[in-house]
């Protein structure tokens, strides 16, 4: 329990954390308000969740600089493993508290981009989602421990290898952990599988590897 | 000068993430076209692709995270710590006792920068444009010089605005996570075109303008004028950041 306390402490003193959050939620209602917008003219089919597909971009960053903030300049991975040496049950700690500090976020995110398009049944899906997938760029950048490369690979999965996969009829793109963002019910099961991958990867890494 | 520049070019190179930048911008766009062939044959086969004089140039877009994430690397590796056991320890420090003239230091950074990335677009628009006539000759017509030099010019210009908006927050997540969500298919800058025509005078959307002639767009710009539009944004940008390199303790 103190150690989740003090996971909890850490992530919640984090000033890129919440400034983060801040600049996602911010940006989620002014698409939202972009799409709304371009709704009146031409109807568009998915416009309670296209905002989301966007700012899925700041969960992401959000993931990254919770893993990274431990391995920035100070080490401070040192003196958290000097208080809890015991690394599977710290990682798994660390996970399940950036998933309770991410889910009110992810929830206030998700609604605001769900609900002025009336998809207010989309509304938990979507927060289970963007909870997902933060917990997905934390284990990324718990294995690369460096923020600004593994900010590069997810963003650059997600925003450019994503979508040019996805043009291409077929293939493998059904598998890639994003397309929950698109196709909620089939994607859900690969969202689910790829976190619990990459968690998995990240404590063994976390295990192995000196710190 | 020369050595300032060589300095730099060689700090630049020597980063990982930045031959990461290199190889994804190089190797994207030809890999797209050579992947996409058999659906291109087939679209043009079937007709339901008029317009073909765009499509070399069209693929030529996802290769600009290349240039992103040069431009972002080149600030940002001079902020970040040098070691975990060294706080405070960045690599500005060192840059600043060899060269201590600020703005000497940011022409020379600015040219290396410019260099790595013009050779690069240069590069990537020959293996794309090429790889496009060889397996589509027939139907594509042969882009004219001029449009080529726009998309290096783009590209040139884009890693610059990396690089300004990296000098201004002097943080590599903030410029990256804009610049790639705004080079995704539909960018955020193509929503904001649909909500109002000023939007089209955004950076990315206007560059593009350079060397793409389409119909998508909502205000139709001359190459030249398009090319002047971002060639100022960036001016503007590079001239802030400038003067907070200037001003700002290191």
């Amino acid at each position: 329990m103190n150690v989740a306390r003090a996971e909890l402490r850490k992530l919640l003193t984090l000033p890129s954390l919440r400034l983060t959050a801040l600049l996602t939620w911010a940006a989620t209602l002014l698409l939202a308000y972009a799409y709304a917008y371009a709704d009146r003219d031409a109807p568009l089919d998915d416009a309670a969740l296209a905002p989301l597909g966007y700012t899925q971009a700041g969960f992401l960053v959000l993931g990254v600089l919770a893993a990274a903030s431990e391995y920035e300049e100070g080490g401070q991975i040192h003196t958290t493993l000097l208080a809890m040496p015991r690394r599977l049950p710290l990682h798994v700690v660390k996970a399940l508290t950036l998933g309770a500090v991410t889910l009110p976020v992810a929830a206030v995110t998700a609604a605001t981009s769900t609900l002025p398009a009336g998809g207010a049944t989309w509304t938990p899906a979507a927060t289970a989602y963007l909870t997902l997938t933060t917990l997905l760029a934390a284990a990324v950048a718990g294995v690369v421990r460096r923020a600004v490369p593994a900010a590069i690979l997810l963003l650059g999965l997600y925003f450019i290898a994503g979508p040019l996969l996805r043009a291409r009829p077929g293939g493998i793109a059904a598998y890639l952990p994003d397309t929950a963002a698109l196709d909620p019910p089939r994607g859900a099961a690969a969202t689910v599988a790829w976190t619990a991958a990459v968690l998995a990867l990240a404590a063994l890494t976390f295990h192995r590897r000196d710190a | 000068m020369v050595s300032r520049v060589r300095a730099e070019l060689r700090k630049l190179l020597g980063l990982p993430t930045a031959r990461v930048g290199l190889v994804l911008g190089t190797l994207t766009a030809p890999a797209i076209v050579l992947l996409n062939a058999p659906y291109t044959r087939r679209a043009i086969a079937a007709g339901t692709l008029t317009d073909t004089s765009d499509l070399g140039l069209r693929d030529l877009g996802v290769g600009l995270i290349g240039p992103m994430v040069l431009g972002v690397i080149a600030v940002s590796s001079e902020y970040t710590s040098t070691s975990q056991h060294a706080p405070g320890a960045r690599q500005l420090t060192a840059t600043l006792t060899a060269v201590p003239d600020r703005l000497r230091l940011l022409v020379a950074k600015t040219a290396a920068l410019v260099l790595v990335v013009a050779a690069q677009a240069a590069v990537a628009a020959t293996a794309t444009l090429g790889l496009t006539q060889v397996l589509h000759g027939d139907h594509v017509p042969v882009p004219a010089p001029a449009r080529v030099a726009g998309a290096i010019l783009y590209w040139t210009l884009t890693a610059l605005l990396a690089y300004a908006i990296t000098l201004i927050t002097r943080n590599g997540i903030v410029p990256l996570t804009l610049l790639v969500i705004n080079s995704t298919v539909v960018s955020v800058s193509y929503l904001l075109t649909k909500i109002t025509d000023l939007a089209s005078y955004l950076p990315d959307i206007v560059g593009a303008q350079m060397f793409i002639r389409d119909a998508d767009f909502p205000v139709e710009i001359a190459p030249l004028t398009a090319g002047l539009v971002m060639t100022a944004w960036v001016a503007v940008l590079l001239a802030i950041g400038a003067v907070l390199f200037q001003r700002r303790d290191a």
